[in-house]
């Protein structure tokens, strides 16, 4: 290349660049401007250097003079024009009445959701009870007689079975000899199928949605969540569920967390309790609790007299409920976003 | 159980306030539920679970008190003299349906004067609920609530024969029952006849033309036993729910049912007067001799966990009703009380020997082992889709498992075949099982639309249940999402998710029609030719079957495919320290050309040194690309892990991409 030529480009470049950054008005257009004049990767002055390499070797000298003169004339334009740009709106903001920077303006929002509050307490809950031992087992929702009646002791007359009191499925079943399937009652069925896959010792935590026929109202719903606990071992008594039922409860609710069993009947334990806890100086209801009756464990194939357990079922909603303080259980299923986002 | 106070003190000694006998009651399995003052007399309701139906007269509360407060226990009286004539010449009785009902007993009193009970008798009903009748019924009703026992007197004068059949109902049989509503019976029902006709509801109600009244002057006085499912049956089928089926249908002490009878003509005789006929009219099964039961001491620190004396054992034993009939260092054998059908087994034993000593006795601090314990990948999985996804700016929904019907016809992309229906709905008219989340977000964003809550964005992972003939349904874990925002927004939640799980992972899509979707924006997801899930922006259609005002997009995602492809522990890869290379391209390409084929002749030109290729933007403006074009930006990242990319060689890949693209695409690199 002539050098003539490459002078003539680097004057044209030049002219180009004091009209843009003459013309930017603001901030924004000099900047756009200082791109494409200036820019590092692909700005118009760095595309001229490249013509450098090809202008005549002994042209080579005075062209790389000329272009650190145009390329010094175009960063002093850039220069002025930014003070101008800059003065501009500092007088702007003076005919404004001297704007101030408000630091107590809002931040910009960002949305993060939240989880389900019962979400957020079968977590805690698992966690509590994952440090104490016991692995998150389930199974499914649907299930047969077999493991939500007759392996836990629940015989085909007994008042649990009544068609009322559970949502048998309508046409599953009798057609065939599978027998009848119904919704679960209780996570139970998930011990139940764990200890069928399982050899003694057992240590496990089921949790899911159970569904019964009751009328929703305040304190009821017809699905709701358990959580249940099951230990077995060679020599796992009352003490132990006491004990187990103790630490669970002062690692969940605090305080002083003392447990009071008393006397009660589910056809799968024997011994049966209502579990209690103390909390501010009260006994409040915990859940239902006790020894894993024998005819259970014969149902799963495990010898009653070498092993023995205890078990132990919480209503999710219930806890939460009383945790969080909220008087109307209904509220976790309506899912109305101004509830969800309390928590 | 409703218990009088002042009628308990009959047949034990109450010197302890009344808060102490509730709270041990209530320690020992009597769950107290409230106490009322009536007339001067407390009322006591206690709460009996189904094995316990012994408790549900007074003298088995008495019983329990008796034994928790270490008093004697009175029995009352039940001698009556039989000065009439035998039974047999009077009436009969004959059991036809041994199934339904084992045992019936009748004993006959005649020249009963009819009239109001004494004041003490009116008392002790009115406390507990009861009012009362004339003193025959009274009689009845006040030994039921004594011994738990259900009696029925028949006006003998009334029966046809006069004699009892016990048998099934008959087709198209009906009764008038005392509460004087008609009962159409069925083939199941145990009715007790007459020689004509049925004049009760065995075990639930009498019949109203049999009824004492004040002209009765001959009795016939019933006690039997029933069959508890059958009576519980007959109860729920008719409705007809007594205080008789209701202890009925738990089960009773078979001792009881001549004990009561006698009981019964004890205070009738004194306070209705009449002659009680020799004999009784008994028929069907004796109960049967108990067995023994053997309690290993061992067994109850093997169960409990402490260590109870066996002088203690086996007292609290005996002052149940158990008869001991055997004991040594290491067992007791024990026959226990007929009243205590529940206990059968050395387990049963244990509990009754624990509820008596008391559970304050077990320890609440023992050192339990300890045991290895780890979270499931699925529960790590979903930690982390929930954590993306809050993130992201979602609240986390839960709605109920089952739908109405045209909710569960809305919406099934991942099966045709019917949804399951449960026999009874769970919550107004949701029967069906559902197979799809996504019509329960929709109405959940109707719910929210309702309340004027401006930002809805919510998730729901639950099962779905997908038919598989008559085995259990092939329940799937799901992710349900829906957002006010459109398509691509929620498309690049998915890729977020999907990239949380494993960053070598990547989204495919493909048209898929689905209902409720608008046409076209309506998807197909998978990964690695793995079917993912659905995803797309609702139809007006859709919106109006929800009711929904604003817009909305929704997608549903089959959890079991993140398990799968989730790297929960990634291999480290080595980053490459030479220095990248950035360049934006705008390609000007035919409206109809698709990102993907661009991306794809991108990666292909691009090779191994092409480390990343992002959309930016699409630009169209007829006038400057012309009709039917389209301007896309891309920026590319170029790096080579070998060592330095040269300028030169980065435009180099440049324009290979550029010249690939053109060929295959028609692309042109806009100015």
């Amino acid at each position: 290349m002539a050098l003539a030529e490459f002078v003539a480009e680097l004057a044209g470049l030049l002219d180009d660049a004091e009209k843009a950054f003459a013309a930017a008005g603001d901030a924004q257009a000099l900047e756009a401007a200082r791109i494409e004049f200036l820019g590092a990767k692909s700005g118009r002055l760095k595309n001229v250097q490249k013509g450098l390499a090809g202008v005549d070797k002994d042209d080579k000298p005075a062209a790389g003079k000329r272009f650190n003169e145009v390329k010094e004339a175009i960063a002093t334009a850039f220069e002025a024009a930014k003070e101008r740009v800059e003065r501009a709106r500092t007088a702007v903001a003076g005919r404004r009445g001297s704007e101030q920077f408000d630091p107590t303006l809002p931040g910009r929002p960002v949305r993060l959701g939240h989880l389900h509050l019962l979400t957020q307490t079968i977590e805690d809950l698992k966690e509590i009870m994952g440090r104490l031992g016991f692995t998150a087992a389930s199974g499914p929702e649907i299930e047969d007689e077999w493991h939500n009646f007759q392996a836990l002791n629940i015989p085909p007359a007994h008042p649990a079975r009544d068609p009322l009191e559970n949502f048998y499925l309508a046409t599953a079943g009798a057609a065939t000899g599978s027998g009848p399937l119904l919704l679960r009652t209780q996570t139970s069925t998930v011990q139940i199928r764990v200890m069928e896959q399982t050899p003694p010792p057992v240590r496990i935590i089921s949790l899911g949605r159970v569904y019964r026929p009751d009328t929703a109202d305040a304190t009821h719903y017809p699905m709701f969540h358990q959580i249940e606990g099951l230990l077995i071992d060679r020599h796992a008594t009352m003490a132990d569920l006491k004990s187990v039922l103790r630490l669970f409860a002062k690692s969940y609710f605090g305080g002083d967390g003392h447990i009071r069993f008393r006397p009660s009947f589910f056809p799968f334990t024997e011994p049966s309790v209502e579990v209690d806890m103390s909390w501010n100086e009260r006994w409040i209801e915990m859940g239902g609790a006790g020894m894993v009756d024998p005819n259970v464990l014969a149902a799963v194939g495990y010898d009653p007299e070498e092993v023995s357990g205890f078990a132990f079922g919480l209503g999710v909603e219930r806890v939460c409920a009383r945790r969080y303080g909220v008087t109307d259980i209904r509220e976790f299923y309506k899912n109305d976003v101004r509830f969800l986002e309390q928590f | 159980m409703i218990v009088s106070w002042n009628w308990l003190k009959e047949y034990v000694r109450l010197d302890m306030s009344v808060s102490e006998l509730e709270r041990r009651l209530m320690m020992a399995g009597l769950n107290h539920e409230e106490t009322s003052d009536v007339g001067g007399d407390l009322a006591i309701d206690l709460e009996v679970t189904s094995n316990r139906p012994d408790c549900l007269g007074h003298l088995g509360v008495a019983r329990e008190v008796a034994v928790l407060f270490e008093r004697e226990l009175k029995l009352p009286p039940i001698a009556a003299a039989e000065s009439g004539p035998p039974a047999e010449s009077l009436s009969s009785v004959s059991i036809e349906a041994p199934q339904l009902c084992p045992r019936y007993t009748a004993r006959l009193i005649q020249g009963v004067q009819l009239g109001p009970s004494p004041a003490w008798l009116v008392r002790r009903l009115a406390t507990i609920g009861i009012a009362a009748i004339n003193n025959v019924v009274d009689v009845t009703n006040y030994v039921l609530m004594e011994c738990g026992q259900p009696l029925h007197a028949f006006d003998l004068a009334k029966l046809a024969g006069p004699r009892i059949v016990v048998r099934r109902a008959r087709g198209g049989e009906r009764i008038v029952a005392i509460d004087h509503r008609a009962y159409d019976l069925a083939a199941d029902d145990c009715v007790i006849a007459d020689a004509a006709r049925a004049v009760a509801v065995g075990g639930v109600m009498g019949g109203a033309d049999t009824e004492v009244t004040l002209a009765t002057r001959d009795l016939l006085i019933e006690s039997a036993a029933f069959d508890p499912l059958a009576i519980r049956n007959t109860a729920r089928r008719l409705n007809l729910h007594s205080a008789s089926s209701f202890r009925f249908e738990r089960g009773l002490d078979p001792e009881g049912v001549d004990w009561a009878s006698r009981r019964a003509c004890h205070l009738i005789l004194e306070l209705a007067g009449g002659t009680l006929a020799a004999g009784v009219l008994d028929a069907g099964r004796q109960p049967p001799p108990r067995e023994p039961l053997v309690l290993r001491l061992s067994q109850l620190k093997r169960i409990l966990g402490i260590d109870i004396p066996a002088d203690r054992v086996r007292a609290i034993l005996a002052a149940l009703g158990n008869r001991e009939t055997r004991h040594d260092a290491q067992t007791v054998e024990v026959v226990p009380p007929s009243w205590r059908g529940d206990l059968a087994r050395e387990i049963d034993l244990v509990e009754e020997v624990a509820r008596i000593h008391g559970y304050e006795h077990i320890p609440e601090d023992v050192s339990v082992p300890m045991a290895a314990s780890a979270r499931r990948d699925e529960d790590r999985v979903l930690d982390r889709v929930r954590e993306a996804l809050v993130g992201g700016g979602f609240d986390e929904a839960y709605t109920l498992s089952l739908v109405e019907e045209d909710m569960s016809a809305a919406f099934s992309p991942w099966t045709e075949t019917d949804a399951l229906v449960a026999h009874m709905p769970i919550l107004r008219r949701a029967d069906r099982l559902r197979r799809s989340l996504v019509p329960s977000l929709l109405a959940a964003r109707h719910a929210n639309e309702s309340l004027s809550n401006p930002t809805i964005e919510l998730f729901e992972i639950a099962h779905v249940y997908l038919p598989r003939g008559d085995s259990l349904p092939d329940e799937q874990l799901m992710l349900a999402i829906t957002t006010g925002a459109d398509f691509h927004a929620l498309k690049g939640v998915i890729e977020a998710i999907l990239t949380r799980l494993n960053r070598h992972k990547i989204l495919e899509v493909a048209p898929h029609p689905l209902p409720l979707v608008e046409a076209g924006r309506s998807c197909k997801l998978s990964v690695d030719g793995t079917l993912l899930g659905f995803l797309g922006e609702v139809s007006e259609d859709g919106l109006r079957r929800f009711d929904l005002r604003g817009h909305a997009t929704v997608a549903e995602i089959k959890l079991s495919v993140l398990l799968e492809l989730a790297e929960l522990v990634p291999r480290y890869e080595k980053q490459p320290a030479f220095p990248a290379v950035s360049r934006d391209l705008n390609l000007v390409v035919d409206e109809g050309v698709r990102w993907e084929a661009i991306a794809s002749a991108v990666r292909a030109a691009g090779g191994t040194l092409l480390e990343n290729l992002a959309y930016q933007d699409t630009y169209r403006d007829p006038h400057r690309l012309g009709a039917g074009k389209k301007s896309l930006l891309l920026s590319i990242t170029l790096r080579d892990p070998a060592g330095t990319l040269t300028s030169q060689k980065a435009d180099q890949v440049c324009e290979q991409i550029v010249s690939d693209c053109r060929r295959e695409l028609g692309a042109e690199l806009r100015a």
